[in-house]
């Protein structure tokens, strides 16, 4: 939701409440003061006819008026006090019922008691409250019609700079060259705001160009040892004198050194990719490099008996630099084969803009999310360095192509999309 | 014949040089640029082993020296740096062989054999080792004057091999040669045993003495 959205909802809820509340008051008030006006009306009759009664000593005669309806009628006893009323009258004229406040009191006059029945109509009154009750409404909605506008328009313009922000942020990726460029703002609290941004993004590049650089020159600076033991362990086992269980060391040593310097060598090809150091570019038919690779892999695809099968568009070119789109080819072929259980199948489908290799799955669909991440291992890839698809990542990156993983009937797809579009 | 190697690590110079020694290598070693340079000045090597990034200059310096003075040595440049480009500069300035670190040693003393090959043999296409002959042009081998019917990938191992003869080569290395960057897509060394078998079958039958021996877990050892 979004935030005007939001406060217009709170707002107009807020404004209904109080008007309806207000209204309710206000009718509430208005009717009591006005009822108690007709009242004052009443008790002035009552003076009138009391006054002239003690004057003449009989009632006056009734003259019939519009809004008031006076009647005598003789009683035995005295009822007490004079009473207040609201009542319902049909009326003589329009034969409907009528809301009329009436004032009972009792008077004696030459020893014979009468209860005084004086009525006025609240036709009056009604109206009154209705027309009210009717502004009260129209200014509710004037004002809401208003506040609304007012919200659109001044609120949309206020909160532009931190719209604009939000853009610039969107666009910040790390590992970019380029920083988020923040519109200056004379609203203090965007311009901190777009300060306190400026700087966290500051930072964050540095970190992460410190780290990359760490992750760099670690990696150069164990090129040289790994090289060393390397060589060490070749110049031991040539010793004739090793016995069995040292043979069983060295190798142990051996395979360990082995797996250290291919996670090396992956670690620099990553930073390497990262840093831009494959830029040119060069049109490269992708069906013609796979079948190199293919001729490449054919030992290790015929050792696992694994059936390989191509459906390709023989004139889908890409662009790309070579050096990165076979590192590509490479690792995603190398992947499918690694990951094929023996003698299943390899399905490669070459399309302008796609490339898709789909293999035999040993295991269930993977986790998308994390799969392309460095050394998000499955628990069943023991012997890979973990790697392998985050160069295919970053590699794709790179050259502007995007990668898929779809699991279906049982098979891993990997997908390379090479042209968006 | 002579070696030079080129190579700031001390302890990397050590290895190749104990790797290479034998009866038929005397191996030098350089550790820095103005020896190197004394060096392949005063003397002539069959075959230099030449790290490109070293302390006081660069190897392709070294390089260009030795093709301005026409030395005839043959060049395998070491580099950590593995870059298309970088081997392409190396191989234009005229270097015989471009080798990435970290290598195993068995690849380099393959490289070297036929570096020396071309070198010394003079590009003769004849390698003659015990009761074997190969053609490295036409990629055939014969024993006992028969034709062995080799696959491409039997016919690598055993030019491989006698490249590394009477040392023990590691299976690591074995199946880093045969499949580059890609040995780790194999996951274990089963095809490696399958091609050796057969190779060892087939040599033989053609009535070879059994050259290659099994050393323990840890490789093979090609013994003439």
């Amino acid at each position: 939701m979004k935030l005007f959205t939001r406060y217009n909802r709170i707002n107009l809820f807020a404004t209904v409440i109080i008007f309806l509340l207000s209204g309710l008051a206000f009718y509430f008030l208005l009717k009591y003061v006005l009822i108690d006006q007709v009242d004052e009306d009443l008790k002035i009759e009552q003076h009138e006819i009391q006054t002239y009664a003690g004057k003449y000593h009989q009632l006056p005669e009734i003259i019939p008026v519009r809004d008031q309806r006076t009647g005598y009628m003789p009683v035995g006893k005295d009822g007490g006090e004079r009473q207040f009323t609201s009542i319902w009258l049909k009326d003589t004229i329009e034969k409907q019922p009528e809301l009329f406040r009436q004032l009972i009191f009792y008077i004696t006059v030459n020893n014979q008691c009468y209860r005084v029945t004086v009525r006025k109509s609240l036709e009056g009154t009604d109206d009154m409250i209705r027309s009210i009750v009717t502004i009260t409404l129209a200014t509710i909605l004037l004002i809401l019609v208003v506040s609304f506008f007012i919200n659109r328009l001044v609120l949309k313009k206020l909160w532009q700079p931190f719209y604009d922000s939000l853009a610039a942020m969107q666009q910040f990726e790390l590992g970019k060259n380029k920083r988020p460029q923040f519109a200056a703002t004379n609203i203090e609290e965007f311009s901190i705001m777009n300060e306190t941004l400026s700087q966290a993004t500051a930072k964050a590049h540095e970190d992460y160009r410190y780290l990359k650089e760490f992750t760099e020159n670690a990696s150069h600076e164990l090129q040289t040892p790994l090289a060393i033991i390397r060589s060490k362990l070749d110049v031991l086992i040539q010793d004739e004198n090793l016995s069995e269980s040292q043979s069983r060391v060295v190798q142990g040593a051996y395979e360990a050194i082995q797996k250290l310097s291919r996670l090396n060598q992956g670690l620099l090809l990553l930073a390497k990719i990262e840093n831009g150091q494959y830029t040119e570019t060069a049109t490269i038919n992708v069906s013609e490099k796979i079948n190199v690779k293919l001729e490449q892999f054919g030992e290790l695809t015929a050792s696992k008996g694994l059936r390989v099968t191509t459906a390709m568009d023989e004139k889908a070119v890409i662009e790309a630099n070579p050096e990165l789109f076979d590192i590509l080819v490479n690792n995603l072929l190398s992947n499918a084969i690694k990951y094929t259980p023996e003698s299943g199948n390899i399905n490669i489908i070459v399309e302008e803009g796609l490339l898709e290799i789909s293999n035999s799955a040993a295991s269930a669909a993977l986790d998308e999310s994390r799969l392309f991440r460095r050394f998000a291992k499955s628990g069943s890839a023991k012997e890979g360095i973990g790697l392998g698809l985050a160069i295919i990542r970053q590699a794709a990156e790179v050259s502007g192509f995007e990668t898929r993983y779809v699991f279906e009937e049982e098979q891993h797809h990997f997908l390379l999309i090479t042209d968006k579009n | 014949m002579k070696v030079l190697i080129i190579e700031d690590e001390k302890e990397l110079s050590n290895s190749i040089c104990t790797y290479l020694d034998s009866e038929s290598f005397v191996c030098e070693a350089a550790y820095d640029f103005s020896t190197a340079m004394e060096k392949i000045s005063l003397y002539d090597y069959t075959c230099i082993i030449l790290d490109i990034t070293m302390p006081g200059g660069s190897g392709l310096d070294i390089l260009k020296e030795l093709k301005a003075n026409n030395k005839s040595d043959g060049v395998l440049i070491i580099s950590a740096r593995n870059s298309l480009d970088d081997k392409v500069k190396g191989l234009k300035a005229g270097a015989d062989d471009y080798l990435t670190k970290p290598f195993h040693l068995p690849e380099l003393g393959a490289r070297v054999d036929a570096i020396i090959r071309r070198k010394v043999f003079g590009g003769k296409n004849l390698v003659k080792i015990g009761n074997l002959a190969l053609n490295i042009q036409e990629k055939t081998a014969m024993a006992n004057d028969k034709l062995l019917d080799l696959t491409r990938m039997e016919y690598d191992l055993l030019l491989y091999f006698t490249g590394n003869k009477n040392r023990v080569i590691s299976k690591g290395a074995m199946a880093e040669h045969i499949l580059g960057d890609n040995m780790d897509t194999a996951g274990n060394y089963d095809f490696l045993y399958t091609h050796i078998k057969n190779l060892r079958k087939k040599l033989l039958q053609a009535g070879c003495p059994d050259y290659i021996k099994s050393v323990y877990g840890l490789g093979y050892k090609f013994t003439v």
